[in-house]
């Protein structure tokens, strides 16, 4: 008889992957330009573990899922309804910064507070998500402090694969060097998962979904908390966006067969 | 003066090109070194850096350490951290060390950073933020500050080996609940990840579009995908756009998954040469492509951004008649 | 089919007359506890991913905006400006390559300047918009659904496509969604699609068009967003309209926006006759003629995005209410294409809508055809958008002879409130041949037909550059590929899954076709050639402007989700 979970996903917004990013420095050290005007989408490191997190909670009975995401409230209000279409989840925002430049030990507390604070969860059966990287931050150091801040010992980074056994213990495939995976069972909850991209595909939007989300998500909305995300004592002496301009030699009206040639000659050369 | 912690993990081996890497850039910082080593066995590689400078050799053994494990590995580093009362802890960017550390130091109060790319006298970190899409220089003054260096950004110590004398860190037994399995392979049919390859192929989402005669020939592209791997031993990476098709049980390239991705949401692979076939797009695509050295491209599209200083070499053909000669040219 | 949703009031489209209805409705629940209590389950479904994934310009007089946001404030609104000076502008063609009428060919010798320009020293009233703002369409719509959203009990759902109105009993009684096959019931259903939503096409085709009325006009706009080079400063608010370049017939802008922003587009319209309708080409060489480039020049591609526009204009008018559903914004016929202006008329049309809905609302009535005649239609009729839309409804009809008599029809129309006109009536395109006759020979068109073919590629380019237009010099920052300004600029992603959203009804008709304005007139390169003479279809490369519908009716064309761009206007 499975037992049910109470799966908490961190994720939040980063700008749409398409987007041109460009630093700026200001008062309060580096941003993005035109942060706010920048089209938002759901983290797609976090998203995978939201993804995961509902099929997991929809195969066991009585399991729920949570989103915890920090970022400006405006942004949040218009992400989540589209990724409110996709599964059930139940949002607690904080609203605050969603900078890739916040530190991670800040932006962590702040996580782990509201997870502590999310009445009824319980912690014993407690699945802590959240994205392996990020988009934005790409710290791969979030995850893992949240879940020490919540006393979670047992953690795993760069997860694709989850699987509850017969016995309520998980299996977990983690990506190690060589593009292998590290497998390890962890008897029972509570546990911390750093999702790489898992197997998942994205689900398509289901106003269904949709509709029961609205639900608690403009609540929680509503009653997003102003949270102020400072590291002490980092100072950035410059942020950049590399150089790489290259002198392209192109390549117009040769024949496959001389590409080819050319090909194969630089391929076998040291 | 800072207190430097090199943390290594041995199995017992030569340590790995990374660790060396890491141990030169800890030992350029001109603090006092400590080496921090766990495993079954720490004498050996112990003894393999005993030249490196260090006032310490501090060392957690015991079987509990040989398997990569949070609880275990993170209450080694924290008592190699405690005992050395490092200040700075410099590691490589390994899976393990990446996964422990952060917790660490939340433990010890302490801040973290990852994907460090270089190292500064002053002691400054420059890292990618943004999956890798901007760099940016820092100091911290919070303390200890733990930094997990990438691969390939410092040169490597290459010491004489010697007698080292490691202190033993009295450990007590570490609770967890997980126990660890061992290793598995990719469940693709054929190898197509080889991070040691010369070489890294990326296939581009235009090898599952349609094609001049209006028709898709995903089966054809598998074939010259795969043909041109075995012949080449390259490595394969391809787009998000194009993995996340494989998902979804499309008429999609089946030698691909997710593990196969490259660019901001995928690995960035480093190796000396990467050929980019069917590929269109810039920022998502090429930042895949920022450790790669020399770097060609077969495209259709001669106005690409791709044509515009990203590549070095642009090829305007379509990549089903290049690659299909490609290959008989290899096998031959 | 899984069971239908309930609500009370669903919305298709997330443009700025949907914004104003429910901008209005917020503002009305939020004050009024009784209606609040009430609380009507409202819904809109907007197709592209994000309610401001767009970052294009306009430029509005804003009047119903301001009657409904009378503190607007233009620094709350990014990238938004005080009009602060307008010039209209003749461009000279300088490379000769453009089919221009003898007169035009006339003006251009009697201009000498470097900037191979003549600025008009006189802008008619009816065209200017001094008091209004610079916006940017996605900028505003972000602010204005934040608002909405902020109140809490409206709904806003991006990434949700309607696709069709559900039917029943003569009226409309819920909408279906896209991807799950959905039904949503609805007692009332806000049409605001567009023109060329999939709904209010449906209605039209299910409940006809009013005697007389048709959608005979339209244009594709084409834009881009830029960010100036270092050193170029225009003051935010600067105004500029262009004709008689690239074309004679297309008219241009350029807007600034603040912070060294600026938004850059032409308008190609039908009465253009050319098949070769390519937006991006000409978009190209439009801002990189001297008067503009001294400007663009060294800028970088920000966003750029494309939309068709119904510019029959009132005439272009469908039946406005049915029982159970209103129409309101472009798709309903309220732009006024003597001015120019349809922001600000859509947006106008909402609140009208909002204020008649309030009313039943409160009265408890029905949605019934009767009910929105009363309370909106009369409101829409009594109201300075059907006044001045009176007066514009013939003002074009000039163009249909040539542009100057197109302009001399305007001012005419314009000078006398409507009362004089310039008649004319609508020509088909030309086909390639005789476009071309004077310009490539026959036997060469058909083997840039044929070559293009094999390659899968449209004409176009071959066809402008054996004309004398030169080639593309690409920077790879402003002037871009095609594909690369859907990429960088446009953003454009087509989420996996989903089938074709465009399609072709009836191969022989294609196979039979010369023309394929289809592929030549398409904003994003997503129609191509292909060898069984259907044309092939990529949908990640579509940007929803429908462009394609317009010159055929062979051509399906769905809602679906995806192309970001429904707040590229």
């Amino acid at each position: 008889m499975s037992q049910p979970f109470h799966i908490v996903v961190c994720g939040s917004i980063v700008p749409d992957p398409l987007q041109m990013l460009e630093p700026v420095t200001g008062a309060a050290g580096p941003a993005l330009k035109n942060e706010m005007m920048l089209p938002a989408v759901l983290d797609p490191w976090a998203a995978h573990a939201l993804f995961e997190a509902a099929h997991l909670a929809a195969k066991h009975a009585g399991s729920k899922v949570w989103l915890v995401s920090l970022g400006p409230k405006a942004k949040l209000q218009q992400v989540m309804l589209t990724v409110a279409q996709k599964v059930p989840f139940e949002l607690v925002a904080l609203d605050g910064p969603a900078s890739g430049f916040c530190d991670s030990l800040a932006t962590a507390q702040v996580l782990a507070d509201a997870v502590a604070g999310i009445p009824a969860l319980n912690r014993d059966r407690l699945l802590l998500f959240g994205g392996w990287e990020s988009a934005s931050r790409g710290a791969g150091s979030t995850m893992q402090i949240v879940a020490e801040r919540l006393g979670i010992s047992e953690q795993f980074q760069g997860v694709d694969q989850l699987t509850v056994r017969e016995d309520g213990s998980m299996e977990i495939l983690e990506r190690v060097e060589g593009g292998r995976h590290l497998v390890s069972v962890c008897s029972a909850p509570p546990a911390a998962f750093g999702w790489a991209t898992g197997h998942l595909p994205e689900p398509r939007n289901n106003p269904q979904v949709g509709m029961t989300n609205m639900k608690t998500i403009m609540p929680a909305l509503q009653r997003a908390k102003a949270s102020a995300v400072a590291a002490d004592g980092l100072r950035f002496a410059a942020v950049n966006v590399p150089k790489l301009q290259r002198q392209t030699r192109v390549v117009k009206d040769m024949p496959p067969e001389e590409i080819a040639r050319e090909l194969v000659a630089w391929i076998r050369e040291k | 003066m800072e207190k430097i912690l090199f943390l290594v993990h041995t199995d017992g081996g030569p340590l790995s090109k990374g660790a060396l890497q890491a141990l030169g850039a800890a030992s350029g910082l001109g603090g006092e070194l400590v080496v921090g080593l766990a495993g079954v066995s720490t004498q050996a590689a112990a003894d393999s850096i005993a030249t490196c400078g260090a006032a310490r050799f501090l060392a957690v053994d015991g079987e509990a350490f040989a398997q990569p494990r949070y609880a275990t590995d993170a209450a080694a580093a924290e008592a190699l951290c405690r005992v050395s009362e490092a200040t700075v802890v410099i590691a490589p960017s390994t899976s393990r060390w990446a996964r422990a550390l952060p917790g660490v130091a939340a433990r010890l109060h302490g801040a973290v950073d990852t994907h460090v790319t270089s190292l500064g006298a002053d002691l400054s970190a420059t890292r990618w933020f943004y999956r890798q899409r901007m760099e940016g220089t820092l100091t911290r003054t919070q303390r200890p500050w733990m930094l997990l260096l990438e691969a390939d950004c410092a040169a490597a110590w290459n010491g004489a080996a010697g007698s080292a004398t490691a202190e033993q860190v009295p450990m007590a037994a570490v609770p967890t609940r997980t126990t660890v399995q061992g290793l598995q392979d990719s469940k693709t049919d054929e190898q197509t990840i080889r991070p040691e390859a010369n070489l890294l192929f990326v296939a581009g989402a235009g090898w599952t579009k349609k094609q001049a005669d209006g028709a898709i020939h995903t089966d054809q592209a598998e074939q010259l995908i795969l043909g041109f791997l075995r012949a080449s031993q390259a490595s394969l990476g391809g787009s998000k756009s194009l993995v996340d098709l494989s998902g979804e049980g499309q008429a999609v390239l089946r030698c691909m998954s997710h593990l196969n991705q490259v660019g901001q949401t995928g690995s960035t692979p480093r190796h000396p040469k990467g050929l980019s076939t069917c590929c269109h797009g810039e920022e998502p695509h090429v930042v895949g492509w920022r450790f790669i050295n020399d770097r060609r491209a077969v495209n259709m599209d001669a106005n690409c951004g791709w044509a515009r200083g990203k590549a070095d070499v642009v090829y305007v053909a379509d990549a089903f008649a290049v690659m299909a000669i490609v290959n008989r040219m290899l096998g031959g | 089919m899984s069971e239908a949703l309930e609500i009370d009031i669903a919305c298709i489209g997330f443009g700025p007359a949907t914004a104003g209805f429910l901008y209005t409705l917020n503002r009305a629940m939020q004050a009024d506890a009784e209606l609040a209590a009430a609380a009507p389950m409202v819904v809109c479904y907007e197709r592209a991913d994000d309610i401001a994934f767009g970052v294009s310009g306009m430029v509005t007089r804003a009047r119903g905006i301001r009657a409904s946001i009378p503190d607007l404030d233009p620094a709350s609104i990014p990238m938004a400006a005080r009009v602060a000076s307008e010039r209209v502008v003749y461009l000279k063609d300088p490379f000769g390559a453009s089919r221009r009428s003898a007169a035009l060919k006339m003006a251009d010798l009697a201009i000498h300047n470097d900037l191979l320009a003549a600025e008009l020293p006189y802008i008619p009233p009816f065209l200017h918009k001094s008091d209004g703002f610079v916006l940017s369409m996605g900028q505003f719509l972000q602010f204005v659904g934040g608002e909405i959203m902020g109140g809490g009990m409206l709904q806003i759902w991006p990434a949700c496509a309607v696709t069709e109105a559900l039917i029943e009993d003569g009226g409309v009684c819920g909408v279906r969604l896209g991807g799950q096959g959905m039904d949503v019931r609805a007692r009332l259903v806000v049409v605001g699609d567009g023109p060329v939503g999939a709904v209010g096409r449906q209605l039209d085709t299910v409940f006809g068009m009013p005697e007389g009325h048709h959608y005979r006009e339209w244009a594709v706009g084409m834009k881009m967003v830029v960010d100036l080079a270092d050193g170029v400063d225009l003051e935010p608010g600067t105004v500029i309209h262009t004709f008689g370049f690239p074309e004679p017939e297309i008219f241009g802008f350029l807007y600034a926006h603040p912070d060294r922003v600026v938004t850059a587009g032409i308008f190609v319209p039908s009465w253009m006759r050319s098949p070769v309708r390519t937006s991006y080409r000409y978009l190209q060489h439009f801002i990189q003629h001297p008067y503009l480039w001294r400007y663009l020049q060294g800028g970088r591609l920000r966003a750029w995005g494309a939309k068709s526009l119904q510019e029959s204009g009132q005439r272009g008018e469908p039946k406005l209410v049915g029982n159970g559903y209103a129409r309101i914004g472009e798709g309903s016929g309220s732009t006024n294409v003597l001015t120019g202006s349809g922001v600000d008329e859509a947006w106008t049309t909402g609140t009208q809508l909002a204020e008649g809905v309030i009313e039943l609302l409160r009265e408890g009535a029905p949605f019934t055809r009767e009910n929105l005649d009363r309370a909106y239609v009369s409101r829409r009729r009594a109201s300075w958008v059907e006044e001045e839309g009176r007066v514009a409804a013939k003002s074009r009809d000039g163009f249909h002879h040539g542009v100057l008599p197109g302009l001399l029809g305007m001012a005419l129309s314009g000078l006398t409130a409507g009362r004089v006109s310039m008649p004319g009536e609508p020509q088909p395109l030309m086909d390639l041949h005789s476009y071309y006759r004077e310009r490539i020979p026959a036997a060469e068109i058909d083997r840039i037909v044929s070559e293009c073919g094999r390659r899968g590629a449209p004409c176009h380019d071959a066809l402008m550059d054996h004309c004398g237009w030169p080639p593309i010099a690409y920077d790879g920052q402003l002037l871009v590929s095609h594909q690369d300004a859907l990429l960088m600029g446009g953003k454009v992603q087509g989420a996996a899954g989903y089938e074709d959203h465009v399609s072709f009804r009836d191969a022989s008709r294609c196979a039979a076709c010369s023309a394929r304005v289809c592929i030549e007139i398409c904003s994003g390169q997503a129609i191509t050639p292909a060898p069984s003479g259907v044309p092939a279809f990529d949908r990640e490369k579509c940007v929803h402007c429908g462009a394609c519908l317009w010159n055929c009716t062979n051509v399906s064309f769905q809602a679906a989700p995806g192309g970001l761009h429904s707040t590229e206007n």
